[in-house]
């Protein structure tokens, strides 16, 4: 059987190829039909907020690749609420919202975890 | 008991160093290692035209010594080493740039090898940021 | 399952040792490397009460006191603990 993965990101969307590349890992083991689930925590969650705008800063758009979990088999997504709380953010529909103690169970369940 | 290790940063921070001396410490315990791979500023651990002080540490050049000495399985990844100008000899020809700063004991190739390498491993362990 | 959770980031100018302990379970473990070593003056992670580990070249490099509720290991330890624990989360 393979072995699960918690791939958590907290990176917001426009500090460099960070949030990116975190999320590259979690679609090309999506592309291997591995076990991966995502959780977005600290100002990783700024990539959930909606009404972004990368053309104002030339960058490519991070959602279209958001978008695209599903398509790659990734249905494991996760938010950490007190994340967005503290951020002045409202649950995004693309993602479970967990408080801290349900993230700590969350990591239980993983055979393998990285946080980027 | 069966390592894969990851590095997310350059040759100059310390955590590239911390890595390098954990992969030692986990094959002197009797240990494998199935991959190292680097990733994000990990790509600058692999670089060849890093040049240290005389009196400072070369820990690319350490990493790149010690690698070859156990043959171990190195893997850059292609997308992030790109990006940041790490390229081997074949990748600066398709690119048409001039500098190559890249070459044995590292492979370039994509992060497919970084989850066939966790999925081979007892354990996945990473190293990155200061 | 436990965590031996690793950081290397000062406490004092990052949220990483917070976030960690906020989400760190009963069973985990803190290790402490680099800049992370300077979070030996974190009352949190005291109070947290979970095992607190620190990585020896980092105390010895800053000359930083062990406070008798934490742990120093070498690199060899530091390989040991990754396999006593299930899995290795590094904060990077």
């Amino acid at each position: 059987m393979s072995k699960s993965l918690l791939v958590i990101s907290r990176q917001a969307p426009w500090s460099g190829p960070g949030a990116r590349e975190a999320l590259d890992i979690v679609l090309a083991g999506g592309a291997f039909d591995l076990p991966i689930g995502l959780l977005f925590l600290d100002d990783g969650v700024f990539q959930l907020a909606p009404h972004q705008d990368a053309k104002a800063v030339q960058q490519k758009d991070l959602s279209a690749n958001l978008q695209a979990l599903g398509l790659f088999g990734i249905d494991d997504v996760f938010v950490c609420s007190h994340s967005l709380a503290e951020r002045g953010l409202i649950s995004p529909a693309s993602a479970q919202p967990l408080d801290s103690a349900a993230i700590s169970t969350l990591i239980d369940r993983y055979d393998q975890v990285m946080t980027l | 008991m069966k390592f894969a290790i990851a590095v997310f940063s350059a040759a100059h921070a310390p955590s590239s160093r911390r890595a390098l001396r954990f992969a030692q410490a986990v094959l002197a315990g009797g240990h494998e290692i199935v991959r190292l791979f680097f990733y994000q500023d990990g790509v600058y651990s692999a670089a060849n035209n890093i040049v240290a002080p005389q009196d400072e540490q070369d820990i690319a050049r350490q990493w790149r010594e010690w690698v070859s000495q156990h043959q171990l399985d190195g893997v850059v990844c292609i997308a992030a080493a790109l990006r940041r100008g790490v390229l081997n000899t074949e990748e600066a020809t398709r690119y048409q740039r001039s500098a190559v700063n890249l070459d044995a004991p590292w492979a370039l190739s994509g992060l497919g090898q970084l989850h066939d390498a966790a999925q081979a491993a007892d354990r996945l362990i990473c190293f990155g940021g200061p | 399952m436990s965590t031996l959770h690793v950081v290397s980031h000062s406490p004092f100018t990052d949220s990483r040792l917070a976030s960690c302990l906020r989400i760190c379970g009963a069973d985990d473990a803190i290790l402490l490397c680099g800049d992370g070593a300077y979070g030996l003056h974190n009352p949190a992670l005291q109070a947290k009460g979970v095992k607190v580990l620190v990585l020896d070249e980092d105390l010895l490099a800053r000359n930083l006191p062990l406070p008798d509720w934490a742990d120093s290991v070498d690199y060899p330890g530091f390989v040991q603990l990754s396999i006593d624990y299930d899995k290795v989360n590094t904060w990077l």
